[in-house]
């Protein structure tokens, strides 16, 4: 092993833990996020995409699908997988809900027996899966009461898969936990080696035979790991305090999160390059965060940004990174599930990590 | 091949339209205390920069320690000791974790720093604060960690850029004694310097103005020379007369 790698490292990891408010900025605050975060409001959701298994084909079924489109809530499509694998296509991501109706429906409602029609949702978004059961429950009473009168109930059986209670912490966690990754990781990262400026130190080291790239190496691996033991913290206090089920596997998550970390570290490097104090490294690295948070789809899903944002998100990492912990965590998401994902990772890291470090090189001479 | 330590010809830096350091040429024996003498702004510390490869010259070249300072900076790095004018040891870490990770950056095994560490303890008197943190230390305690920590691998060359800046007289006294020491030992040392005092110790200085070397010389051959009172006296004649031409 490369005994200047492995000074650099150790020097790091005294510096991190020397500082007793550092180490609780980076183990106790999140955690006090992770509860604060993990509660977070409702937020209003439209155009729901609605997968229509229609099994009666009459005018009254057909008039009841148009009726959805009201108000702008759903969106009716067409389903691309038998009614037997209607959850394939959720876990493509391609659609957020479904609606079966039973072959029987325009017989019973015409004979004044009750009908009930089926809304299966999709719980990883918990937030869209309860908004819009209450959507299509008013819409199916709109629906009776408008043509039949108040006494022909038209009925809604819900049901959510992989989040079945729709626990908007199920569906937090995963988001927060990605975001406690980016935020050790860029922010960090980005100081540290700011710092080392600041103080005078880089120009010490330089005089030094290290090279650049075991430099690097030192000062950005005690992150990385800095990064996975917040995400295996907070991983477990997700499953062990909110009961957060995770269906996937741990170990994929792990291997696609270190992919991420590709990407961050490359970030966090690249503020460094461009300031020379802590502060303004600080700074560069609350923009980026906010502006990563607000097009990961944490809060608002991107299905509902309007045209333009969406394709700045397929720019953000923390998007997919967001996508692959929810996936993986919530729906059993498999490596192959989660190619598109993995594969756009692959690409801004390589782009960000190896223009930053180029850029650090000619920089420090 | 030749046996100077430092040899620069026509060594240049600019920046922009600005020329930091102006075609240089100097020569530095081996085991000599070169003092380089200059007001601030002067170039003295681009110059040394240039020196020890933290910096790409614009033009000339030169060789230290025997290599090339333009293809051979990475050997160079091996052969030399830096110490900034700035404090360079990190402030959170105690003076041994500081030597520590400097020895490895080095390349030395943990066997080699801690002998080091003890030889360099006792040499310097670092024993009283080596495990306390840099940063509740006095500046004169620090300048002795940092030349301990430019000291580890054994450097044939030293380069100090104003390495007493800010200490008492005590302990400015007490560092050139172990300058000389390091000296006798055939340690070559490049010492920059506002001190006039400092200077005198010297056994040749060059003076540096607007990026240009303009006297050089033995401290006590100049002031003969030019019928001064001292280097001081010298020193300001000089500049004050090139300011008054360039005006």
């Amino acid at each position: 092993m490369n005994k200047a790698f492995m000074g650099l490292v150790k020097k790091e990891f005294i510096q991190v833990f020397r500082d007793k408010l550092m180490v609780w900025i980076i183990f106790a605050l999140p955690i006090i996020q992770l509860l604060l975060l993990g509660y977070v409001a409702n937020l209003e959701v439209k155009d729901i995409s609605l997968d229509v298994y229609d099994f009666d084909q009459t005018q009254l079924s057909r008039d009841f699908v148009r009726s959805t489109e009201a108000g702008k809530y759903f969106t009716p499509t067409t389903p691309e997988h038998s009614v037997l694998d209607l959850d394939l296509s959720f876990r493509e991501g391609s659609r957020e809900m479904a609606l079966v109706i039973p072959e029987d429906f325009s017989e019973k409602l015409t004979t004044n027996e009750p009908v009930t029609v089926g809304l299966i949702a999709d719980g990883t978004d918990a937030n869209s899966a309860s908004l819009g059961s209450g959507y299509m429950a008013q819409i199916a009473r709109k629906f009776s009461q408008d043509i039949y009168g108040l006494e022909r109930p038209l009925k809604v059986r819900n049901r959510v898969l992989y989040n079945p209670e729709a626990e908007s912490v199920h569906y937090m966690i995963p988001a927060i936990v990605a975001t406690l990754l980016t935020i050790v990781t860029v922010l960090l990262t980005s100081m540290a080696i700011v710092r080392e400026k600041e103080t005078g130190t880089l120009e010490q080291i330089l005089v030094t035979p290290i090279s650049k790239g075991t430099f690097l190496a030192g000062k950005v691996i005690p992150f990385a790991v800095l990064g996975m033991i917040e995400l295996t913290l907070a991983l477990a206090f997700g499953v062990l305090w909110f009961k957060v089920p995770f269906v996937g596997s741990a170990l994929l998550l792990l291997g696609l999160s270190a992919l991420y970390l590709l990407t961050t570290l490359g970030i966090g490097l690249f503020f460094s390059t461009v300031t020379s104090t802590q502060q303004q490294a600080m700074f560069f690295a609350w923009f980026f965060l906010i502006f990563a948070l607000l097009t990961s789809g944490f809060f608002t899903p991107i299905a509902n940004m309007p045209q333009w944002t969406q394709y700045i998100t397929y720019l953000n990492p923390m998007r997919y990174f967001m996508e692959i912990t929810r996936g993986i965590m919530m729906k059993g998401a498999g490596f192959v599930d989660l190619l598109p994902q993995t594969i756009s990772l692959i690409i801004i890291g390589v782009v960000v990590f190896g223009f930053s470090s180029i850029r650090f090189s000619k920089r420090t001479g | 091949m030749n046996n100077h330590a430092v040899e620069i010809n026509d060594l240049s830096c600019h920046f922009g339209s600005f020329k930091a350091v102006d075609r240089i040429s100097l020569t530095v024996e081996q085991g000599e205390i070169f003092g380089f003498l200059g007001a601030n702004g002067a170039g003295k510390t681009t110059a040394i920069r240039m020196l020890c490869g933290l910096l790409i010259p614009s033009g000339g070249g030169g060789q230290v320690a025997g290599f090339d300072i333009l293809k051979q900076s990475e050997e160079i790095k091996k052969n030399i000791g830096y110490m900034s004018q700035k404090f360079s040891l990190y402030p959170d870490l105690t003076g041994r974790e500081n030597l520590n990770f400097y020895g490895a950056a080095y390349g030395l095994d943990k066997k080699q720093i801690l002998a080091r560490t003890e030889e360099l303890s006792n040499r310097l008197q670092l024993a009283e604060f080596i495990d306390r943190p840099t940063l509740s230390l006095p500046v004169g305690w620090r300048q002795r960690l940092a030349l301990a920590a430019s000291l580890l691998h054994k450097p044939k060359i030293l380069f100090l850029d104003e390495p007493t800046g800010g200490v008492d007289p005590v302990f400015r006294r007490k560092f050139w004694q172990i300058l000389y020491q390091l000296a006798e030992e055939g340690v070559t040392i490049f010492v920059t310097t506002h001190y006039m005092d400092e200077a005198a110790y010297c056994q040749r200085i060059s003076v540096m103005h607007r990026g240009q070397i303009i006297l050089r010389g033995k401290p006590y051959d100049l002031i003969e020379q030019h019928r001064a009172a001292n280097l001081e006296e010298l020193f300001i004649d000089l500049i004050r007369g090139r300011e008054n031409a360039d005006a």
